[in-house]
């Protein structure tokens, strides 16, 4: 029972970091219609910066967020404005295919500076543990965790209470209704994407601390986080954090009690089934154009 | 008049010389030369003409974005090699057809999954599909032998032509490969996938239906692939999950695909024939691994920004400039003078002008709210068997909204629709349709990149098998389009491309169109809106006509003398709900019409249309 719990939670804590990244997904998914293939390369990028940041000036690699997450929005809107923008209009397929590109690139470029050899962020706390009601915890996944939960809590905050957070659900609503309240939608656009990309970033730096990575990592990552968000329902933050919890109690339940070398197959399999029976996802709505043109 | 044919089957005759020459060349290659580097370049090359062939069905021709086509080849590379090393006295080679089922049936279980619901959850079930089977590869150890691999019976023939059989043995999958989509294009089920990726809501109101229809061009994606990738892995000898599910072999399928240009028969080829080589230098002279990774990324982002039509559809659409510049385009001509419906006199009784009083259409207690908009509040009406019936009222009344409704692009929150004595508010727009419901839209919605001809046959007036594979750019299917052009007076532009005509010659191809479906009921939305005043008067008269053959109409129009010249009776919407119905005489006469819709200053002149 006390096992169960201790996992239970080690499998919402985990959650919580693929909520931050998968929720930058939907959110970039949400607002633009564009799926970035290149979410998860930017989310390995962020650990090797992250890993270099730690290395070089010794700061502890979670506080390190504060310095890794605005160089990682910065170069999202750059990305943005170099070749995202120019193809906005595009079908999804266009959008697919070219952030897929990106990715790649990305991954060529970790690999000619970082190298593709497995590489590990060990804080001090590395391999310290919790013991709490006779659970235990390991102290990077908890504080990784509250990390996670804290930057999304912001985000959320962001969304839900600023006049941009409002601009950005308008912009998302219904673009040329925002265009005509004064909202520069193609200036949201290019924050949206930053945005979604640092908070791809954000959980980087926290899965640094978590696990060794490798340059190749990030199709794991990416097929990991279009699951989460197709299983949530697509452009729905709240339904990336109900799929990204549920995901990470399933990998963690499924390493634990079956076989952690099918931890990676199960959710997908359970993707799957929710498709079957609802195609929507748990908190999409179907996505319906509405033929009314006038 | 010369055709300008630029159809997919007749191209210019020089470019069947080349491709003439290229065959030749494919196929004495091994005799002329024994040089096994290029000759291993060529099988390569060949198994991802056969999986960039097979992408374009589904990505080319129904613009749904595959990023595991990869997964195909790896998934027939296994079921040859489980095979071949449990049977060890059967060749490997019978088991390569057995690899095409295998990925067919994945690929109809993947179809299911993705393919039911439109939009983007495909691309991605894809992504995740690639690394389960990975996985499922890795993990799955007593069928795969996991990350250790398969090793093939080796080959038994003589060494010196030891590549020939896979050279050859591809060479014929991709000979098949091409016929089939070179057959598919032609087809009905070809047609309706191109429809479904220009307008899939449009193509679903045309009696397409969506799921079967992507279902099926997503399995012949990738049928011939797996074959292909039984051929690959026994050329291999040797699989791994790392090596035969990587992610590059997708990339690389992509590539060819976009380079070669997407929805042409040669595209995938040519481009797989350059990707290949690119792919070989990058590991042999540039170092592979990153770098060849950076060449796949770097040129798969300019191409998206800077070729999207790839290099076949660019060089057509540079020499379709140079042959007809200086000539006079064909979109300025006159519009035919219309023909009659000759077959149609035997198909369909006469009917009577009356109407029969028996309602085709009711709709009762219908309710569709947008957020806080009652666009459609409580709304009940009937149309009477062979009526032209009228739907006026205010911008914004709902007018749309009941069409939508009534044809299921958008779905009810209440109410119920009766048509022809059945319930149909839970069918789909394709049941709808097929049951003989046609309706146009406000703005034309026609497969832009189609012909007229292509938009006109894409019409399914019923779901069957055998249908879909019937060819409908020529015989049958393409003789009944043409009588329907002739009648709408659109014939001499079947060959144009419907994006390339007027907005008046888009509503005459469009109910062309609906026309197809051959049905008892047709919605037309502002058929009058925006076209010139002869025009208007040529669609009067074919309402007519396709009234005395017993067609129902309801017509929604701000037209007024047009309204009430050709419609009796006539329902007026106000605030998404009827508010009154009668005669045009007494609509016009009805003091809270007048208030709300016509205004007071209204006063019809019955000479405004003859």
């Amino acid at each position: 029972m006390t096992q169960l719990a201790q996992n239970l939670l080690l499998g919402l804590l985990l959650g919580g970091v693929y909520a931050l990244a998968a929720g930058g997904l939907t959110l970039i998914f949400g607002v633009m219609r564009v799926i970035n293939i290149a979410q998860g390369a930017f989310l390995i990028f962020a650990a090797f910066i992250t890993y270099s940041v730690w290395q070089v000036l010794g700061i502890d690699p979670l506080l390190a967020i504060v310095i890794t997450t605005p160089v990682i929005f910065s170069i999202g809107w750059v990305t943005y404005k170099g070749i995202v923008a120019p193809i906005r209009t595009a079908p999804i397929a266009s959008t697919v295919l070219l952030t897929f590109g990106l990715a790649l690139v990305l991954e060529a470029v970790m690999g000619m500076v970082w190298g593709n050899n497995s590489t590990a962020i060990r804080p001090g706390y590395g391999n310290e543990s919790f013991t709490f009601a006779g659970l235990y915890l390991p102290k990077a996944q908890v504080y990784g965790g509250l990390v996670a939960i804290l930057v999304l809590v912001t985000l959320g905050l962001m969304l839900t209470k600023t006049w941009l957070g409002r601009a950005i659900r308008a912009a998302a609503a219904n673009p040329a209704g925002a265009e005509l309240v004064g909202i520069k939608v193609a200036a949201v656009a290019a924050l949206v994407f930053a945005l979604g990309i640092a908070a791809a970033g954000a959980g980087g730096a926290i899965v640094g601390v978590l696990y060794p990575f490798v340059p190749g990592a990030h199709y794991q990552w990416i097929a990991r986080l279009l699951a989460i968000v197709v299983l949530g329902g697509m452009g729905s933050l709240n339904g990336a954090i109900l799929g990204a919890l549920m995901f990470g109690v399933a990998e963690t339940l499924t390493a634990a009690y079956i076989a952690p070398s099918w931890a990676t197959a199960v959710p997908y399999a359970i993707v799957f089934l929710v498709l079957l029976i609802r195609p929507q996802g748990l908190l999409g709505s179907r996505l319906r154009e509405d033929a009314v043109a006038a | 008049m010369r055709k300008s044919t630029r159809a997919f089957s007749r191209r210019p005759s020089w470019s069947r010389v080349l491709v003439a020459i290229a065959a030749v060349l494919l196929l004495t290659f091994p005799l002329i030369s024994d040089d096994a580097y290029y000759q291993n370049m060529i099988i390569l090359s060949l198994v991802f003409a056969v999986g960039a062939s097979g992408l374009n069905i589904i990505t080319g021709f129904a613009g749904y974005v595959s990023l595991g086509q990869g997964a195909f080849i790896g998934l027939g590379g296994y079921t040859v090699g489980v095979l071949a090393t449990r049977f060890e006295s059967v060749s490997p080679w019978l088991w390569v057809p057995v690899a095409g089922l295998v990925t067919a049936a994945v690929a109809i279980g993947l179809g299911l999954v993705s393919l039911r619901s439109r939009g983007p959850s495909f691309v991605i079930i894809t992504v995740a599909f690639l690394f389960l089977v990975q996985v499922i590869a890795v993990n799955w150890v007593a069928v795969t032998n996991g990350t250790a691999g398969l090793t093939l019976p080796l080959p038994s023939w003589d060494s010196d032509v030891i590549n020939w059989p896979f050279y050859y043995a591809l060479v014929a999958i991709l000979a098949v490969q091409l016929l089939m989509t070179w057959w598919i294009r032609r087809t009905k089920l070809g047609m309706g996938l191109i429809a479904i990726r220009e307008d899939e809501t449009k193509a679903a109101t045309i009696g397409i239906n969506l799921p079967v229809q992507k279902i099926i061009g997503f399995t012949a994606s990738t049928v011939f692939v797996g074959m292909a990738g039984g051929v690959y892995g026994y050329y291999l000898t040797f699989i791994d999950p790392r090596g035969m599910f990587s992610i590059l072999i997708s990339v690389q399928i992509i590539l060819s695909l976009l380079i070669g240009g997407k929805a042409t028969l040669w595209g995938p080829v040519l481009g797989a024939f350059l990707i290949e080589p690119l792919n070989e230098i990058a590991n042999n002279s540039l170092g592979g691994g990153n770098m060849r990774l950076l060449l796949f990324g770097g040129l798969l982002v300019l191409v998206v920004i800077f070729l999207p039509q790839g290099i076949l559809p660019t060089i057509e659409t540079l020499l379709y400039r140079r042959r007809t510049a200086g000539k006079a385009g064909l979109v300025g001509a006159r519009i035919g003078s219309g023909g009659s419906l000759k077959s149609w006199a035997d198909r369909v009784e006469p009917a009577e002008r009356e109407a029969s009083g028996r309602a085709l259409l009711e709709v009762a207690g219908l309710t569709k709210h947008f957020g806080g908009i009652k666009a459609v509040d409580d709304c009940s009406l009937a149309v009477a068997d062979g009526s032209i019936t009228g739907l006026i009222g205010p911008n914004g009344s709902g007018k749309t909204t009941v069409f939508n409704l009534i044809d299921n692009t958008v779905r009810p929150d209440a109410g119920e629709i009766t048509f022809d004595g059945e319930r149909i508010e839970r069918l789909t727009s394709w049941d709808r349709a097929h049951r003989g419901i046609g309706r146009t839209f406000q703005t034309t919605r026609l497969f832009g990149e189609m012909t007229v001809l292509e938009n006109v046959v894409a019409a399914q007036r019923s779901f069957s098998w055998s249908q879909l594979g019937r060819i409908a750019v020529s015989g049958r299917e393409a003789k009944a389009a043409e009588e329907l052009l002739e009648f709408v007076g659109m014939r001499a532009y079947r060959d144009q491309k419907a994006h390339a005509l007027s907005y008046g010659q888009q509503k005459l191809v469009e109910l062309a169109q609906i026309l197809m479906l051959d049905p008892k009921l047709i919605l037309l939305d502002e058929p009058a809106g925006g076209i010139n005043p002869v025009l208007i008067e040529r669609m009067a008269e074919m309402f007519k006509e396709l009234n005395s053959y017993g067609k129902t109409l309801l017509i929604v129009e701000h037209n007024m003398p047009f309204v009430l010249d050709l419609c009796d009776p006539i329902h007026v919407l106000a605030r998404g709900t009827r508010m009154a119905s009668g005669t045009p005489a007494q609509i016009q006469a009805d003091p809270a019409v007048i208030e709300a819709y016509l205004g007071e200053d209204f006063q019809f002149e019955p000479e405004g249309v003859r």
